[in-house]
């Protein structure tokens, strides 16, 4: 079953997004872009996919290096000028080149696992625990602790896989910023995709201090429990590593 | 884990962190920005607050006015005061050291909030440039902001029409974000437009 989805995980991928594959004629600029990227750092091109959607979005999939594909919406094109591409195609290559769709589904082999165990103990439980009388009452309780610790992998599990993809993403950013030098540009992007450019504000200050008790609204960003759960980490924190690179570079 | 972090850094937010010890941690970021961004400081900076009428506030400013008088010469110092559109008014300083206009800055400041008017302080400017030039043959200016309500700098770059640098910007928040206050929540930079600093 998971060796099944990690070999398919590109072709269900692409048709459940609906990317079309698209050939050097249809997007000169994008194959451009691309071209650019893996000639100077000598990675295998990728196969180029198209999303015909106004949601800006990129992601990449295959099973290896050689055999991947890099997505892109027609949104993101639209919205991202040719270097802000260039920082998110190279995140995507970066995630090619790290083989995350694979350590991905190595990640989640337990928890797979674990879910199956659970669904298992479950109703195999309830079949044996008390339909069969007094004569298998240890045999269920045995089931609980089962489904107990099949419950607690598949808790711990998820949580890391989390973990594992927050982890990947800032390897990716990381990356991207090597491949093209350029993190600022990665970092814009990100605040152009999340609409974080019209969130620093242009409205001025003085202006601002005239709607009465604006200031008393406290600034809190971001919640910790949330951070758990959520694959990709929050967009403050990976502009300032961006930034942080930059700073680094030059 | 995360939990006491937070707690103990709310013990340390609590700590009475005055405006003065803020700015007066500029004294040695400016350096980094001239070094790594190539900022130099213009001299210029200014603070700002809302003017009222009343006698109090009238008395205020001639106070200082007679502060930055009595320091002109010492500190090869020049300033001036205006209104702006907005109904703000504006202390504007202008010297040879960075040192010398932070100290008269937060003297300044000091004298406004003793007057009881800390509530109507809106924000100090300090003016940057750097060597290139825009279409107008007029030199850029980049600022740091510093709100006195939040404590905190952030930086503004204007390069036209209500229209901001937002990677400058980010670019100087890489630099100098852990030598000063600074302000990361990039939703309340808030800018301030049309500034009066320039003579």
């Amino acid at each position: 079953m998971i060796i099944l989805q990690w070999y398919f995980s590109d072709r269900i991928v692409l048709w459940s997004s609906g990317a079309k594959i698209v050939t050097r004629e249809q997007f000169p600029k994008l194959h451009d872009v691309v071209e650019r990227i893996v000639a100077r750092n000598n990675l295998p091109k990728p196969k180029i996919a198209v999303i015909n959607t106004n949601m800006p979005n990129a992601f990449a999939t295959g099973k290896g290096p050689k055999s991947s594909v890099v997505a892109v919406t027609t949104g993101i094109l639209d919205l991202l000028d040719i270097e802000e591409l260039e920082g998110v195609l190279a995140h995507e290559l970066t995630h090619i080149r790290n083989r995350d769709v694979l350590v991905l589904t190595l990640a989640s082999v337990f928890s797979t696992v674990a879910w199956y165990l659970m669904q298992f103990g479950f109703y195999g439980g309830m079949g044996y625990g008390y339909g069969g009388g007094s004569r298998d009452r240890n045999n269920g309780g045995g089931m609980i602790l089962v489904i107990i610790g099949a419950m607690l992998t598949w808790i711990i599990s998820f949580l890391i896989i989390r973990a594992i993809s927050r982890y990947r993403e800032f390897a990716a950013d990381r990356g991207s910023a090597q491949l093209t030098g350029k993190p600022v540009k990665l970092a814009n992007a990100l605040m152009k995709i999340s609409g974080t450019m019209k969130q620093v504000p242009t409205k001025d200050l003085r202006r601002v201090e005239g709607l009465n008790a604006f200031f008393i609204v406290p600034a809190v960003t971001g919640s910790t429990i949330g951070n758990l759960f959520s694959t990709h980490p929050p967009l403050e924190k990976r502009i300032q590593k961006l930034m942080e690179m930059e700073a680094s570079m030059s | 884990m995360s939990f006491f972090r937070k707690f103990r850094k709310s013990i340390n937010n609590n700590k009475p962190k005055t405006d003065s010890d803020a700015i007066f941690s500029l004294s040695s970021a400016y350096i980094t920005l001239e070094t790594k961004l190539g900022l130099k400081n213009t001299g210029r900076c200014a603070v700002s607050l809302k003017s009222v009428s009343g006698m109090h506030f009238s008395e205020m400013k001639n106070d200082i006015q007679r502060f930055l008088d009595a320091s002109k010469a010492e500190f090869e110092l020049s300033y001036n005061i205006v209104t702006d559109s907005y109904g703000y008014l504006w202390v504007i300083l202008q010297g040879k050291s960075m040192e010398d206009i932070l100290a008269q800055l937060i003297a300044v400041g000091d004298t406004i909030q003793d007057k009881g008017f800390s509530s109507h302080l809106l924000a100090a400017v300090f003016e940057f440039s750097d060597e290139g030039k825009n279409n107008n043959n007029k030199k850029h200016r980049k600022y740091l902001i510093y709100n006195y309500k939040y404590n905190k700098f952030y930086p503004f770059v204007p390069i036209g029409q209500e229209i901001r640098n937002t990677e400058e910007e980010m670019r100087i928040m890489a630099e100098i974000a852990d030598e000063i206050p600074f302000e990361r929540d990039m939703t309340l930079w808030y800018p301030l437009w049309d500034l009066p600093l320039e003579p």
